[in-house]
């Protein structure tokens, strides 16, 4: 059963002066099971992570005939306890250290402060950053932070994870290391994650799924299944069969 | 060559500029109605903190002046703060509001003083009020500018993890604006201050305007000097603990 469904997601803009409507996604429908790992791929502009916004709920879309049902519930606005979203930069409140930083998503939750701490403890390990938790985010790397970032997202404990290219302003190899360990977490605690990126080998790399968006207006080109076997390597013969195939999907 | 710190090398410029001082008025035939060197000076303070020179009624005129500041000082953190507040979180009323409240800010109102006493009449309120009108607009133009360069990533932050709008005023805009609401403040305390003493030197009752005025009327130099000392002390203090409050929030 689809934990995440969208049929139909019409996004536009109308400008009231112009008297022009600019669409920003066309017709999307598309679904994720549970345990799922669907990257949504697509060139600069294609409106893909408005559509990941309107998942999540943080944006809404043109309405009927379009709807969006996570667990078969129409989403009308964020849930934090059912849909966890990673902004592309950190986004870590300066003021507080790491640890309570996680915390603070947890704090709009009924959780008594011992809940919060320990559950902030559990996943800081998860992602190697125990030693860390007194920090400040000044003094960490962009990696470290989007660690933390992720670790914030999965303290939550939600079903599906929404993520909008957690790793686009971090260098090669910290995209690379990064990526294993999640998809490692992924593996352990069988979550859905929806992933946004535009590159061609983070995505293979990465998804079970792929959905690929055309720029504006955005509308889902293909859908590919990429069952390469894990763990994959970046330039074999395989994965770059699979790169071909995302490039040339008509 | 050793490493001399900041703070040892400015006692070292404050005592030269103290040296200095000191041997040139000795040194100086200038008068003594004219200049008087550090060390007068601080016999002066010690004599009028005591009470045992000439300054009539120290004590009770510094207590009004310091009640005036405090006063001042309150409403303008308190309303200041609040109208910022208002300003940026309200476009029509801060695009409406703000042009104005700029050319009140231009207008040297040192020069309507004296409507006020008309109005206000004599006493602490129309010194008040004027400190108010002199501090309030650094602490509304700061807090506005606080609130609207918030970054707006962590607002959709708190939305997405299910904040309300009381919690993430708390959480997120209160703390992300307090370092630049705080050095509104600490400018918003220094202006009071000097509005509050213009209005007791504009229309001399009572305070240590007055007592000022009386010593420079009467050309007793050493103990003007030791006055305006006095109240510049009460002045910096104010700022200093701001800074350390600044300081320590912003870690």
């Amino acid at each position: 059963m689809a934990i995440i469904e969208a049929t139909s997601i019409r996004k536009s803009f109308f400008d009231a002066a112009t008297g022009r409507e600019t669409v920003i996604l066309d017709n999307i429908s598309i679904s994720a099971t549970e345990n799922d790992f669907l990257i949504l791929l697509g060139p600069s502009g294609s409106g893909k992570s408005t559509f990941l916004n309107i998942i999540a709920g943080l944006t809404p879309h043109n309405g009927a005939p379009g709807q969006v049902r996570v667990h078969g519930q129409p989403v009308l606005g964020p849930n934090p306890k059912l849909i966890a979203y990673m902004f592309q930069d950190s986004v870590l409140l300066p003021w507080r250290t790491v640890i309570k930083n996680i915390e603070f998503g947890l704090e709009a939750q009924p959780l008594s402060k011992e809940q919060r701490r320990k559950r902030a403890l559990k996943y800081l390990d998860m992602v190697g950053l125990r030693d860390f938790a007194d920090y400040y985010p000044r003094q960490l790397s962009g990696g470290m932070a989007q660690r933390v970032a992720l670790c914030r997202a999965l303290a939550l404990e939600t079903d599906i994870i929404l993520m909008d290219e957690p790793f686009g302003a971090l260098d090669e190899q910290s995209r690379i290391i990064l990526g294993d360990e999640l998809v490692q977490i992924w593996r352990k605690i069988r979550r859905t994650f929806v992933f946004v990126t535009h590159s061609l080998t983070e995505a293979v790399y990465l998804g079970e799924r792929i959905a690929v968006f055309t720029a504006r207006p955005g509308k889902i080109k293909t859908e590919i299944k990429n069952d390469l076997c894990r763990p994959r390597a970046i330039g074999s013969p395989e994965f770059n069969r699979m790169v071909d195939t995302l490039w040339a999907a008509p | 060559m050793p490493r001399i710190s900041p703070a040892v090398a400015r006692a070292a410029i404050v005592l030269c500029i103290l040296a200095v001082w000191e041997i040139t008025t000795h040194l100086s035939s200038a008068s003594r109605i004219l200049i008087a060197p550090p060390s007068e000076i601080f016999w002066q303070v010690v004599n009028i903190l005591a009470t045992t020179s000439n300054v009539p009624k120290f004590y009770p005129n510094a207590w009004i002046t310091i009640q005036e500041f405090i006063g001042a000082f309150v409403i303008t953190a308190a309303l200041g703060v609040a109208l910022g507040f208002l300003f940026a979180s309200s476009k029509l009323i801060g695009d409406a509001f703000e042009p104005i409240l700029l050319v009140l800010y231009a207008i040297p109102k040192v020069i309507l003083y004296p409507l006020f006493v008309l109005m206000l009449g004599i006493g602490m309120v129309p010194k008040i009020i004027f400190g108010i009108t002199v501090g309030i607009f650094v602490v509304i133009f700061n807090t506005s500018a606080a609130v609207r360069q918030i970054d707006p990533d962590y607002v959709k932050l708190a939305y997405s993890l299910g904040y309300g709008r009381l919690m993430t005023f708390f959480k997120i805009i209160l703390p992300a604006a307090a370092p630049t609401i705080l050095a509104g403040l600490r400018l918003g305390f220094g202006y009071t201050v000097i509005g509050v003493m213009a209005a007791e030197l504009l229309v001399v009752t009572d305070g240590l305007g007055s007592l000022i005025d009386w010593a420079s009327f009467n050309y007793y130099t050493p103990q003007l000097y030791g006055l305006i000392f006095i109240t510049l002390t009460i002045g910096v203090a104010g700022n200093s603990l701001f800074s350390v409050l600044e300081r320590r929030w912003v870690r």
